[in-house]
Formats: structure tokens, sequence, C-alpha cells
């Protein structure tokens, strides 16, 4: 299976690119919050997770959805959230990729076409996501991008985590592919 | 406060997804075939970014502009990364990826969204035990702490060690070979 790829720009420009962003954005944190702020996506979804565990699950004093709830990292984190669907719209709709679909075409020649299994692979993968973020404080970008450029300790551990996790699990998914076979 | 706050997370985040779209490291091939060893181009670009902002943050702390924070270490580290990262492997794509995708109409990302605010909650609901078994007895996250070592003795090496994991994949393997 052939995917286009003409119109992504270069790693490096885009490795560049999120640098700067993440430099810009933790030097204008430190001036208007007075806070050092590497930025996460994280604490948006644990945003999400307070909205509804004070609405329906009376969760309103338990320590994880209190902090979620009143931080202003978490509420800005949303934003970010929102900013990110935004900004994955506009580049798709520029580089003429945005492309609706239901189910990765590559799951779908592997693991076929059904939605239902699709969706509840789906719904495991991200409770444990979700799950997984929380305990190790950070996802790809806030243990990765930013933890990693500040030579966290914490957080190599918990990059070098995620890959081991991921390469297992992938190899499980997508068996045939390993090893030295690249023919397919 | 609350509107600069806003338009600060908007703002942010619409160039992030915007540049993570436009790299091409959103496509489930990408993620995947990174998970299978094959496709580097996602390891190139965070390492990229991984290294540059590395010296750019000391250099600016050295210079008294900012100041880095490593965060510590405990086993929720280790454990949550591990949880995370099976979460990943299944999905095909990370948190952040996961917004972007959902501009670009990728409809499974939106069930996803939920899904991992349910995992956030449930990690709410087990906090008392996780919190006694995992992230009690931290260490310090500053490397160069640790070792009682000018920092820059860990960033140059870091910096070494990345670029050539960078050289090593960028002249093995080809970004756009057939995986799948």
């Amino acid at each position: 299976m052939k995917v286009d790829n003409s119109k992504e720009w270069h790693w490096f420009t885009g490795g560049i690119l999120v640098s700067l962003l993440s430099v810009a954005t933790y030097f204008i944190f430190a001036a208007i919050a007075d806070r050092n702020y590497p930025f996460g996506i994280t604490a948006g979804f644990g945003y999400i997770a307070a909205f509804f565990g004070n609405m329906f699950g009376g969760l309103s004093e338990n320590p994880v959805i209190k902090r979620f709830g009143e931080k202003p990292d978490a509420f800005i984190e949303f934003f970010i959230l929102i900013g990110l669907i935004a900004g994955g719209y506009t580049a798709s709709k520029i580089s003429g990729t945005l492309s609706p679909e239901n189910i990765p075409a590559v799951w779908e020649k592997y693991h076929g076409k059904s939605l239902v299994k699709r969706y509840v692979f789906v719904l495991i993968g991200s409770v444990l996501l979700g799950y997984g973020a929380a305990l190790a404080g950070g996802c790809t970008t806030g243990n990765i991008l930013q933890g990693w450029a500040h030579l966290s300790l914490g957080s190599i551990v918990a990059g070098i985590s995620f890959f081991a996790a991921g390469i297992i699990t992938a190899k499980i998914l997508y068996p045939k592919l390993g090893g030295n076979d690249a023919s397919n | 406060m609350l509107l600069i706050n806003i338009l600060f997370g908007l703002v942010v985040g619409f160039i992030f997804g915007f540049i993570l779209t436009k790299t091409g490291v959103t496509k489930y091939p990408r993620v995947m075939g990174m998970l299978l060893l094959k496709d580097f181009k996602i390891l190139k670009f965070m390492l990229t970014a991984v290294t540059s902002s590395m010296i750019l943050f000391y250099l600016l702390g050295d210079f008294g502009l900012l100041k880095v924070v490593p965060k510590n270490l405990d086993w929720g580290k280790l454990v949550g990364g591990l949880i995370f990262g099976t979460g990943m492997g299944i999905l095909g794509y990370c948190p952040g990826t996961m917004a972007a995708r959902i501009g670009e109409g990728k409809k499974d990302s939106i069930l996803a969204l939920f899904g991992t605010a349910i995992g956030i909650l449930i990690y709410a609901l087990t906090i008392k035990p996780v919190k006694s078994l995992f992230l009690s007895g931290e260490i310090n996250g500053d490397i160069s702490i640790l070792l009682g070592i000018n920092r820059w003795f860990v960033i140059i090496p870091a910096a070494v060690i990345f670029i050539s994991i960078i050289y090593f994949v960028n002249k093995k393997f080809d970004d756009n070979k057939k995986i799948f």
C-alpha cells in the first residue's frame, strides 16, 4: 500500500519548527503566568475528564479531578487541544489531504473492514493511552518533545517505555511485517 | 487573564497541529511504520525537535532568561509509560496527533478523544492505590545534579547521541518505502 507523501514537509523543517514553538511557549508562559511551563496535551484531556467527573460522577473531591479541573494548565491545554484540531484541519485543507475516513486504510487491509472491531480496539487503546499518560505525567509531547529536551530522567524512562511497549504491540498487530522481510 | 489563556492555548495548539499534520507525523502508516522499525521519519522529526530545543533551553537558561525544571523519576513513569505505549500501538497515534487527526477528518480519533478522557477518569478513581504503589519515593530528575557534573557534560553527549541516531536511521532507511 502506497501512501502519497509528496506534500509533506521534511522532518528537519518540522522538527526545528516544533523546537522553536516549545521554547517560545515556555518563554511566553514564564512572562504571562510567571511559571515554568513545558506545554503538553495530557492535561487538556484531563480537563475534559474533570468536566465529566464533576458532571456525572460526583468526583469533585477526587484529587486528580480537582487538579485537572482547577489548574490553569489544564484549562490552557484544553484550548491547545481545540487549536490542534483547527491546525490539523487547516494544514490538511491547504495541502489537499483532508480525507474523511472511518478506519485507517492500513488497518483495513490487515484487519478487515469491520467498524465495530476497529472501534473496540480504539476504545481499549485510548483508555490505556489516557491512563498511561496520566500515570506517566505526560504523553509524547510532554515527556519526549519537552521532557527529553529538558533531559528529565523521569521523561527519558517514560519515553523509552512508550517505545518499548509500542514496538511489542505493533509486532503483535502486524506479525507478518516483522524481522528482515520487507518484501511485502 | 482568562482570555489570554484561551487565546494562547488556541494559537499554540493551532501552530503545533499545523506542523504535525504538514510534516505527516499524524499518519497511521507512519506511526505504525516507526513502531515496526521500518519508517523513521517520526523519530528523526522528534529527535531533531528534542536536540534543537534542548540546546536552546539550556542556552537561554545559562543567560538567565528561563529556568529548566526536569521531571522527577518515579515508578509511574515506567508503568504509565508501558501502558501508554501499548495504547499508542493499538491506536496508531498519540494524544497530540489524535487531536490533529480529528481536524483531518479521521473519525476514529473522535472516539479516541473520549476514550482518553475515560482513561484519565479511571486513573482518578484508582489514584489511592496507584499513589502508594507507584508515585512515592521520587528521584530527582536532573541528571547533571544526580551525577554532580556541569550540565553541558550531559547536554553535549546527549546531542551527539541524538544526532548519531538521526544520521544512522536516515542513511539506512528510506522514508517513502512501501511497508504495508
